[in-house]
């Protein structure tokens, strides 16, 4: 099936049983997830540059993905928790969640989406009702970036599991897989042929060739012990010498689920309480009455490193990293995640 | 309820903070029934003596006459609150204290003998003990009546301390220093502005002053790199808020 013709109709069908679908858009010279209403909107005949502090658009037909993840709406930076009235009653905000569906996400993002949900499904009321009215399409992906490293942390660059369709762009064709019984009805819906072996051949050996695009030097295997064995070692001072604490690593990580909880008054006597994003990274984030478990900078950012590699394993029974390089993207000042576990692992 | 007594104040400075209480055009009247304003030259005629149970106090010191009244007005006041940047840092005037007032004197006044102002433009905090700060040139208004209406609900009013990129990114802002190489003070100062300048696609130009535990020296390292030239570099630290000691470390090293 013809790629850009193939996916306006799955784009289609999806609209035809009521998803609302979230996309990359081109907005502010970045790739965004945002709301698409027509497929037309999509980003196309873009590919992101990354690279340790700098990200660009230029003219391509392959692109990776900007600062938004999922967690933009699985996991909102501001969410209402409730309202206080004058009288000191409580009353919920109405959450209406519209059915959606993620269209072209990366393998990457998928990951992250199944991290979340260790942390958040069934604890967290907002996530998990948007996770169950969440359909997942994912595209593969064929040509990692200068900053992924989703084949080290077992994430990618093919998507195995837990979604509801998978595509794989390969020249003008589409390879598709179906992962749920939604998927299976879009496959019938979209008239597939079965896959021959030639095309088959070319999917197995583009993804491999994709995968070892998107290794950073280490693997996954033992590496919570191993860098637990670092907790003192100096490289986390050493990397941390430029860290500004600015925490945009934790913004755009997507799958820091780290929150402060914040009382907005209002003149008429009531007041809101919101849950906003915050970070590790932050000053005041380890910061409690009568004392700061972290007021060391680097302390912090060991905190960052170690709790992504080895609590998250602990507490969650998965990593809390995905690979998508976003950290390193999008940190000021380009801080390699990669260049630090490595770091960690030689000394 | 009893209403809260309040005294606005500035000493030099341009005015912007304090009519952030009149720009609550919205909320004014509803806040006016829970706050008297006893002194506010900028509002009202009638001045009421103190003591005051809040003083929200404009502008940076520069003559001695002005440390006098300082320290009447903290005497007189239950909670004293520097509002802005020129009372938490100095503003723009403390921008002097890199030249020779003596010298500024004689271009500006006819007679320069008659003018009598300290060597140093300082903010409140070296006079007297400020209990709250309230950053930014101007101050927010949104931030000035949270502040206010924190205390009303006798709450220790808490306002952000990390950085603009915080309140930049949960805003959904693209960061224009990683995809356009625009300077940006974000990562070095104070949120609670709300990330304004980002959020029209220029850089932080750092009028809340230094975060808690700021980085610096580590931006300018960054803009170096970036190619920004030393002149635009040292011009960007020695703002809204020079006298800070977090930005003086970057901006003193130019001259």
């Amino acid at each position: 099936m013809g790629g850009n013709e193939g996916l306006r109709l799955l784009f289609d069908e999806l609209q035809r049983l009521d998803y609302v679908i979230v996309g990359h858009k081109v907005v502010d010279g970045a790739l965004r997830l945002e709301r698409v209403n027509e497929f037309n909107e999509l980003a196309v005949g873009v590919e992101d540059v990354q690279s340790p502090g700098r990200y660009s658009l230029v003219e391509g037909d392959f692109f990776r993905h900007g600062p938004d993840s999922p967690k933009k709406f699985l996991y909102p930076s501001e969410l209402v928790l409730f309202k206080v009235s004058p009288d000191w009653s409580i009353t919920s905000p109405d959450v209406k969640i519209d059915r959606t569906a993620f269209f072209g996400l990366k393998p990457c993002d998928l990951a992250a989406i199944k991290v979340l949900d260790r942390v958040l499904l069934n604890v967290d009321e907002f996530y998990t009702l948007y996770r169950e009215n969440m359909a997942i399409i994912v595209e593969n992906c064929t040509r990692p970036g200068n900053t992924c490293f989703c084949a080290s942390m077992g994430t990618g660059p093919r998507a195995r599991d837990s979604f509801d369709l998978a595509y794989t762009r390969l020249g003008d064709k589409l390879v598709m897989e179906a992962g749920s019984e939604l998927g299976i009805r879009l496959l019938n819906a979209l008239e597939v042929e079965p896959i021959d072996d030639v095309t088959y051949g070319d999917f197995v050996r583009v993804l491999n060739e994709a995968a070892e695009k998107a290794r950073a030097g280490f693997e996954a295997d033992n590496l919570p012990e191993l860098l637990e064995l670092k907790i003192a070692s100096p490289v986390f001072r050493e990397v941390a010498e430029k860290c500004l604490g600015c925490a945009n690593c934790n913004m755009v990580c997507p799958t820091c689920f780290c929150f402060d909880v914040i009382d907005v008054p209002r003149v008429d006597g009531s007041a809101e309480r919101v849950r906003v994003w915050d970070g590790c990274l932050n000053y005041t984030y380890a910061q409690v009455a009568g004392g700061h478990f972290r007021p060391d900078l680097w302390a912090r950012y060991r905190h960052f490193v170690l709790h992504k590699f080895t609590y998250w394993m602990k507490q969650f029974g998965t990593y809390g990293c995905v690979g998508c390089g976003r950290c390193v993207t999008w940190c000021p000042v380009g801080i390699d995640l990669r260049e630090a576990v490595l770091k960690l692992l030689r000394r | 309820m009893s209403k809260l007594r309040v005294a606005v104040y500035k000493f030099s400075s341009c005015d912007g903070c304090q009519l952030q209480f009149l720009n609550m055009e919205e909320e004014l009247l509803q806040l006016t029934d829970m706050v008297e304003f006893a002194l506010f030259y900028e509002a009202r005629k009638a001045v009421e003596p103190g003591p005051y149970d809040v003083a929200f106090v404009e502008g940076a010191v520069s003559t001695t006459h002005e440390i006098e009244i300082l320290k009447e007005l903290r005497e007189g006041s239950g909670i004293l609150v520097a509002l802005g940047a020129c009372a938490t840092a100095g503003g723009i005037q403390a921008l002097r204290n890199w030249a020779n007032v003596e010298e500024f004197k004689k271009y500006v006044y006819p007679r320069p003998e008659w003018i009598e102002v300290l060597e140093k433009v300082e903010p409140l905090s070296t006079y007297v003990k400020v209990d709250y700060e309230i950053r930014g040139c101007p101050v927010s208004k949104e931030q000035l009546l949270s502040f206010v209406l924190q205390l009303l609900k006798g709450k220790t009013p808490r306002l952000p301390v990390d950085s603009v990129c915080l309140e930049c990114k949960r805003k959904g802002n693209v960061c224009v220093l990683v995809t356009k190489g625009i300077p940006c003070l974000g990562p070095v100062t104070m949120s609670g502005c709300g990330a304004i300048c980002p959020s029209y696609g220029r850089g932080c130009y750092g009028c809340y002053g230094p975060m808690i535990d700021p980085r610096p020296a580590g931006l300018n390292e960054l803009f170096k790199e970036l190619g920004v030239s030393p002149k635009e570099i040292r011009l960007l630290f020695k703002q809204f808020t020079a006298s800070a000691k977090e930005f003086r470390e970057v901006h003193g090293g130019y001259g």
